[in-house]
């Protein structure tokens, strides 16, 4: 392979994990407050077409990414509703939001498919994309992989860094402490649910605007879930989600490249190669949480609601 | 202290009450001129028909340490729980600092300086030490981890409470984590810290670090209140006193009044009797339980036997042996020294072949917990400890043991009377006749009981008492209580334990050993 090709490589890598590490940071930021949202498949998929649809109506790129982040609010939102108010099962809701989100934006998506949209075309940063090597791979891109580099770190800095983000530590960890310690773990657990939907919200935006550009059907091609999983490789860290990330685009890419270049390898072998991967990687970070229990393990209080008292 | 402030207290005179001011202290009059930081005037509160706290007043002082003494079920959590706003009294009122509260939340109770530090710690395992001092106090939308770490380790210097502020609360021991708890409620300036069995969790090192705690902080000016059970740690750490038994206040006093923990003891068990039961002679039969030497886990040297037709009551301060006692009998622990024999038979070859019928049935403490499955059905319940008797190979005879719980929940008068109600939708009172009635089907041959009248009401511990004598027909009854009037009134003898001692043992009718049970549960032979 010429260095070229490696470089190329390496760029799409980032490209096609942009919008796997915004779903893994809302991931992240949800089940840091307790609120398992297997959803996010269903979120991606119907947050990607509320961004499609806005950007194809108004011309306005930006005006498509909110609407794909509102989408992935709103839609969380239900998951919130039936977990936090009705106390439904997070594992139930979750799978329920995925059916949902996949099903309507197929159902809703159905006049547009093969549709074009201008979303956002690629920017090189001066100067630093001028570095060789790093320049191609990092910083020819489109704002929304820019805006992915400085996602891990807000997010970072909410959970570790604001008494926002401790309090939402606590609401998941042990919702009795925090409500102990004079706090509304519910409300924070609402908000962790809103503000992890949101961006994976804005990861569906990325398929649609940046991604594609065009509207097609199955557009979420399982990142979703994907995502769930590299929240578990990640430790629940900002920054691992960032390796998972890059990770998987990178075998996204390859396995693209792979195809495109004619190999005799049959292509739904290849299909499946990130997916594979995903089982694979789950098996080794079970096995490493085992080894350093504690620090790292899940939200002690993930999954299980708060029951009103009395 | 002014004699003429002397009033008696609502509940007339204290038990003990000498006609010196000093006994006034607490019940009802602050200090001189010191205004109590809480104050209780006939608080009572009941969970149906059970009278959990009956008229208590209670005074907590600034600067001084209360401990709070009584026997699991006397009605101490109840209390705390209502000045922690977890529960609103049903008559009564609480003034805090001179003015009446009405706690809707715990968050109420804090707001007002009121800290509880509970026997399970509120703490983020996952989170730092300054992390679970701060929650929800940081002062700030950012948060600056080298700040917060300076300002948890000041409060902790000031205190006298080591910890590394750093560390994550889940790598730490149990009395490191209570300072947590503290530090938690110093942070909050609460003016009462109220410490429910703080002991109970501690090393003896540990719990002597608390105590010099305890006693940093009330020097500083905070009021304590410290609910215990363990008569020498109250000794070595009260100022004051006060005494409840079976949701009253049965004394208070100082701790300087008492002269030894055999008085406290003495006070604590009292001999009011609650209800008068008829108790026929039942001529005793065969030997069903020997205990010969037993040691281990916390017994030393236990010798004790029981004959059919007998009640032999096992008394003393919860914590004292009891517990492995009934463990090793029940076939939970294994003897580690010493012989057991279990009718007729060595401990070892008895559970290796325990049939479910005529032999031993274990009435434990814990209904809710141990003896019952919270959320299954009566039925399903009974089969718990009978269903090699409903059972053919793999199939149960549901419909038999439908019929035998729909007979024990009619004999027994066990409400709501439907065989389909899950545990924990019956009172108390109703799961234990029900689980008394199930083992009693079994036809026992032995009965050890624990603590089986806790927090039942009269009509409920008439039942079961009357149960427990008319078994002595066909069984020997090892019954393990808190409760001296309940051991007087039933046994034929009584073993008092110590330290995992058995103190003395004697039969209920040798008056003269009778009157000297109090001392014994104090570690007192002479």
């Amino acid at each position: 392979m010429s260095p070229e090709l490696i470089i190329a490589l390496f760029a799409a890598a980032v490209q096609a994990g942009t919008p796997i590490l915004f779903a893994t940071l809302g991931e992240i930021v949800s089940e840091k407050a307790g609120v398992m949202n297997l959803g996010v498949e269903g979120v991606i998929a119907l947050s990607a077409f509320a961004a499609f649809v806005v950007c194809h109506l108004t011309g306005s790129a930006w005006l498509g990414l909110l609407a794909g982040g509102l989408a992935g609010t709103l839609l969380c939102g239900l998951h919130s509703l039936v977990c936090q108010v009705f106390l439904g099962n997070q594992v139930v809701s979750g799978l329920a939001l995925t059916l949902f989100g996949v099903g309507l934006a197929t159902f809703l998506g159905t006049p547009y498919v093969g549709q074009a949209t201008e979303g956002f075309g690629k920017i090189a940063v001066p100067l630093l994309s001028d570095i060789p090597v790093l320049g191609p791979i990092l910083f020819r891109h489109d704002t929304l992989v820019y805006l992915g580099y400085i996602a891990p770190v807000a997010v970072w800095f909410l959970l570790n860094r604001t008494s926002l983000g401790l309090g939402l530590r606590a609401a998941g960890e042990m919702p009795a402490a925090a409500a102990a310690a004079g706090l509304n773990p519910q409300r924070l657990r609402a908000f962790g649910v809103l503000a992890g939907g949101f961006l994976c919200g804005l990861g569906g935006a990325y398929l649609s605007l940046a991604h594609t550009h065009l509207w097609t059907t199955g557009l979420s091609g399982g990142r979703g879930w994907v995502a769930v999983a590299l929240v578990i490789f990640a430790f629940w860290r900002p920054g691992r989600a960032v390796i998972g990330a890059l990770l998987f685009g990178g075998v996204m890419a390859f396995q693209l490249r792979l195809q495109a270049s004619g190999t005799n390898i049959p292509s739904s072998l290849l299909l499946m190669l990130p997916y594979a991967l995903t089982v694979i990687v789950l098996v080794f970070s079970a096995a490493r949480a085992r080894e350093r229990s504690g620090a790292s393990a899940a939200p002690a209080a993930l999954g299980v609601n708060i029951e009103p008292e009395g | 202290m002014d004699e003429r402030k002397h009033t008696g207290s609502p509940l007339g005179t204290p038990h003990g009450a000498r006609p010196d001011a000093r006994t006034d202290i607490g019940t009802d009059l602050g200090i001189g001129d010191v205004l109590p930081q809480v104050r209780l005037t006939g608080v009572t509160k009941r969970f149906g028909n059970v009278l959990a706290n009956d008229g208590i007043s209670l005074s907590i002082m600034p600067g001084r340490i209360k401990a709070l003494l009584g026997e699991n079920g006397a009605g101490k959590s109840t209390l705390m729980a209502m000045l922690a706003g977890r529960f609103k009294p049903d008559e009564g009122r609480i003034e805090v600092a001179g003015k009446a509260v009405d706690f809707a939340s715990p968050r109420e109770a804090i707001a007002a300086g009121i800290g509880m530090v509970y026997q399970h710690f509120m703490l983020v395992e996952n989170m730092t030490v300054a992390e679970n001092v701060l929650l929800g106090q940081e002062g700030g939308f950012f948060l600056n981890p080298a700040e917060m770490r300076r300002v948890v380790g000041g409060l902790a210097e000031r205190y006298g409470l080591p910890i590394d502020p750093g560390a994550r609360v889940g790598d730490l021991s149990m009395g490191e984590r209570q300072r947590v708890e503290i530090l938690k409620l110093l942070h909050r300036e609460s003016q009462v810290l109220i410490f429910d069995e703080p002991t109970a969790v501690l090393t003896p090192l540990e719990a002597e670090a608390l105590f010099a705690a305890l006693r940093a902080m009330s020097a500083q000016g905070k009021a304590i209140v410290f609910i215990s059970h363990k008569l020498e740690e109250v000794l070595s750490v009260a100022d004051e006193i006060a005494i409840l038994r079976r949701g009253r206040i049965e004394g208070e006093f100082l701790a300087s009044e008492v002269h030894s923990p055999a008085e406290l003891a003495r006070r604590m068990v009292g001999r009011d009797v609650v209800l008068e039961i008829d108790r026929d002679e039942v001529s005793a039969g065969r030997m069903v339980l020997d205990v010969k030497h037993l040691s281990g886990e916390g017994l030393e040297d236990v010798s004790l036997d029981l004959k059919r037709g007998e009640i032999l009551a096992i008394v003393g301060v919860a914590g004292n042996g009891q517990q492995q006692l009934v463990e090793v009998v029940c076939g939970i622990a294994e003897p580690q020294a010493g012989e057991v024999s279990i009718l007729g038979k060595s401990w070892a070859d008895f559970f290796h072949s325990r049939g479910w019928k005529g032999e031993l049935a274990w009435i434990p403490e814990d209904r809710a917990g141990l003896a019952t499955g919270r959320g299954l059905s009566l039925t399903d319940n009974l089969l718990l400890t009978t269903r090699e008797g409903f059972a053919h190979g793999q199939w149960l005879e549901r419909g038999r043991a439908s019929e035998t719980t729909r007979g024990i929940v009619r004999d027994n008068d066990v409400r709501p009377g439907r065989i389909e109600a899950q545990a924990w939708q019956l009172s108390g009172g109703n799961l234990q006749k029900f689980v008394l009635g199930r083992e009693l089907y079994r036809e026992p041959r032995l009965i050890v009981a624990e603590q089986p009248t806790q927090g039942l009401d009269v009509s409920a511990t008439e039942a079961v008492w009357q149960r427990l004598l008319e078994s002595r027909r066909t069984a020997g009854v090892l019954l393990v209580t808190g409760d001296l009037s309940e051991a007087l009134q039933l046994a034929d003898r009584v073993a008092v334990m110590f330290r995992g001692r058995v103190m003395g043992l004697f039969p209920v009718t040798d008056t003269a050993q009778v009157e000297r049970i109090g001392s014994l549960m104090a570690g007192l032979r002479d």
